[in-house]
């Protein structure tokens, strides 16, 4: 009896954390807005898999190069979530995976939108400052959730820096002789 | 102004954006410099340096060739780098050589250590833009000798001495479990449990000094407690450190690392010193090899001591429930040897870097008894007599001041590495890929462009007014920045946040007559140059 309820543990355990990395292999993550849940369970997700709502909400980003990128996303999803699930051509985009190391995952929201966006932890405003064309309305995109009531949200990427590493077309106009 | 805006125009035209960009900075920082009016001679020095670097571009921008090699970078002379390392014993004052040079020779620089060259940069926008530029797998240094012994003894690399895809693979899996604030925030209990044997262990050590207050060399205190809060976090065991008696595997562990940790300079020799010469130089290989088989054999107890419980549990058909260490044998995402190496670099990591910050942070609140009282007046707002908890600290703003300031002025890696990754562009430098790059971390964060009377220990300048309020930058990241960063920051974090807390609410924190001013010193870490004594004394 007591052997039964083990096995279904562990088998449980490997199921979910098999249905967990499937999310991650696709993803890149584990939902970020789906965790919270568990928060209390020392720390570690092991049910991670989905309980995503079916609704959905219409996004619009601005891109880096002025194109706009309309896509419709779950309710529940961060906007990294978002990103890497319609694999929205964003370069660099999410690098920490959505663990507030990193601050590539910057978004610019339209004031109005900004307000309804919730609280910002500590933890993100201390990255966000790290963040290259900060501004007011600026938020992490991994730590932004999808809600109802963000339906038909426009947000813009940020430039990123222009590039320290010398690509081959500036190299062969600029770079001197190697040394 | 008209310097500014013919700069401006000249960068739109130009290909190197960002080195322009870089002497608009520059030519900021100027404008700072000479209205404070403070500290003539450095001002003027500055400025004598800002002044060549804003007429160059202006002259040569117009040809296309502002990029300059590495052999126009300024830096000290091989010869006297050996004098001021070898002879002057340059390795403890690295974090003020850092300053020293940058003072002289500008905010990027060149030195040569034997075969080595490393190009220093100490301004805080010239290293932000080095960590912002970096691709997938950023490397740190050379880890040659690490890995020479992992491969020795059939290990595995873990997350500090792995590179490359290696690397991204082990840190996917280790950021998921340890990264996340809240999902670190849910280890308080675990970590509260072992404050309280910290403020055990305060009133007992002190209870053996003449005065019953006094608590001596307070990091031997904190070393014991960040060994045993990160084994609780990543082993789910306590050690016992913080006992009477220290249990004699745990004595072993400590005496391991000790070596590893005395042995630093010789080890790094270890590494430096040719494979041939070793025959005739064999101790600082020897050290290093025997410190790092007691840092692996602990691991691998404790590894293997919760892989057969949950053996057992399973076996008796128990459910198999736990944290960290069991999350990761249960799902096996690693191999054993990955886990063995992983946990043994994290407590490596983990241990010195955390009892070093304490110490610092518990020695600038005693010698700064106005301050310690604010930051004790919010803590008593907030929680009464009450244990914080991990989302407690979100209203100690104070608190994360203290810790973010200690480590501003005290950061314990004074300097970062890193090794390009691709042929970069930097402060009008061309850096050739694979170029060892020193951050200095210690420079930036004592600069009065990036902090306001930088010298003065202020957790306050730290506290936003509202959510939009920007106090931080680039000129203090002691935790690194980017996919490369600490791993452990939040770990570290929780265990400073709470135990200062505690701390505070429990005693007032004095200097004791048999400390003066303690200064830092390098070894390796930036530690505490003398033992700091404290008196805790109760509050009521
Ligand atoms: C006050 C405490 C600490 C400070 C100031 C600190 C600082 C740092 C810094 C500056 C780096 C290099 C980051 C980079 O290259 O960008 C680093 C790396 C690292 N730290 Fe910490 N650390 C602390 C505590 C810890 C703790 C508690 C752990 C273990 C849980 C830890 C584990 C590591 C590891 C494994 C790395 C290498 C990460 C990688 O290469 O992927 N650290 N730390
Ligand atoms: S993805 Fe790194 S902070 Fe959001």
């Amino acid at each position: 009896m007591s052997a039964c309820i083990l096995r279904v543990f562990l088998q449980r355990a490997a199921v979910m954390r098999k249905a967990a990395q499937q999310t991650f292999s696709q993803t890149r993550m584990f939902p970020q807005c789906v965790t919270e849940i568990n928060t209390h369970s020392r720390g570690i997700n092991t049910f991670t898999s989905s309980l995503r709502a079916e609704e959905k909400v219409a996004i619009h980003f601005l891109n880096r190069d002025g194109k706009r990128i309309s896509v419709k996303a779950s309710i529940g999803d961060s906007l990294l979530d978002v990103v890497v699930n319609h694999d929205l051509d964003i370069d660099g985009f999410g690098a920490c995976e959505g663990t507030l190391a990193c601050s590539t995952c910057h978004l610019i929201f339209e004031e109005a939108v900004y307000k309804k966006l919730g609280p910002v932890s500590d933890e993100e405003m201390d990255m966000l400052d790290l963040a290259y064309g900060l501004t007011d309305t600026s938020r992490l995109g991994c730590q932004v959730c999808l809600r109802k009531e963000l339906d038909g949200m426009i947000l813009r990427v940020p430039d990123v820096i222009s590039d320290a590493r010398v690509d081959s077309e500036k190299e062969s106009s600029t770079a001197p002789p190697k040394v | 102004m008209a310097l500014q805006s013919s700069i401006l125009h000249l960068a739109r035209k130009n290909l190197l954006q960002e080195s322009c960009k870089q002497f608009l900075l520059q030519a900021h920082g100027l404008h700072k410099s000479t209205a404070s009016g403070s500290l003539e001679i450095a001002a003027h020095s500055q400025a004598d340096l800002k002044e060549e670097n804003l007429v160059s571009p202006a002259v040569e921008g117009l040809k296309e060739t502002t990029v300059k090699t590495l052999q126009e970078m300024p830096g000290p002379s091989t010869f006297s780098n050996l004098v001021e390392f070898f002879y002057r014993d340059g390795f403890s004052r690295i974090h003020e050589i850092q300053t020293e040079h940058s003072q002289k020779y500008g905010k990027i620089f060149k030195s040569r250590f034997g075969p080595q060259l490393v190009v220093s940069i100490a301004d805080r926008d010239l290293v932000a833009h080095v960590l912002r530029s970096e691709g997938a797998t950023p490397q740190r240094g050379n880890m040659e000798s690490w890995k020479e012994y992992r491969d020795m003894r059939g290990r595995s690399t873990g997350l500090i001495s792995a590179e490359g895809d290696e690397w991204l693979k082990m840190r996917s899996v280790l950021r998921q479990l340890i990264m996340r604030p809240k999902d670190v925030s849910a280890f308080s209990p675990d970590v509260n449990d072992v404050v309280v044997d910290l403020v055990k262990r305060v009133k007992t050590l002190r209870s053996q000094q003449d005065d019953g207050q006094t608590v001596l060399n307070i990091n031997d205190l904190f070393f014991n407690y960040a060994m045993e809060g990160v084994a609780t976090i990543l082993y789910e065991t306590r050690l016992g450190c913080l006992e009477n008696e220290i249990p004699k595997m745990s004595q072993e562990y400590i005496a391991a690392l000790h070596l590893m940790f005395s042995s630093f300079k010789t080890t790094m020799y270890a590494g430096a010193i040719p494979k041939w010469l070793r025959p005739m130089i064999p101790k600082p290989w020897e050290e290093f090899c025997s410190s790092w088989d007691g840092l692996f054999k602990f691991s691998q107890i404790h590894v293997d001591k919760k892989l057969s419980d949950i053996k057992k549990k399973m076996n008796k058909g128990e459910e198999v429930k736990g944290g960290l260490l069991t999350h990761m044998l249960v799902t096996r995402e690693m191999n054993l040897e990955e886990i063995y190496a992983n946990m043994t670099e994290m407590l490596l990591a983990g241990v010195d870097t955390t009892s070093f910050t304490l110490s610092w942070s518990t020695y600038l609140l005693a010698r700064h008894p106005t301050i310690q009282q604010e930051i004790f007046e919010e803590v008593d707002r907030v929680l009464g007599g009450r244990a914080p908890t991990g989302e407690d600290v979100a209203y100690l703003p104070l608190i994360r001041g203290l810790v973010k300031e200690t480590l501003r002025l005290f950061p314990v890696l004074p300097g970062n590495g890193r090794v390009t990754q691709d042929d970069l562009i930097v402060g009008g430098y061309f850096i050739p890929k694979g170029t060892q790059l020193a951050l200095c971390h210690y420079s930036t964060s004592m600069d009065e462009e990036n902090f306001l009377r930088p010298g003065e220990f202020r957790p306050d300048r730290w506290i936003r007014k509202d959510a939009s309020d920007r106090v931080d930058n680039f000129g203090s990241i002691p935790f690194g920045y980017g996919i490369r960063s600490c791993i452990g920051r939040r770990i570290a974090e929780l265990e400073m946040h709470l135990a200062l807390t505690q701390l505070l609410q429990k005693f007032h924190i004095e200097v004791s007559s048999q400390t003066t001013d303690v200064h830092a010193k390098t070894h390796g870490l930036l530690c505490p140059g003398a033992p700091i004594n404290l008196r805790f004394v109760d509050r009521k």
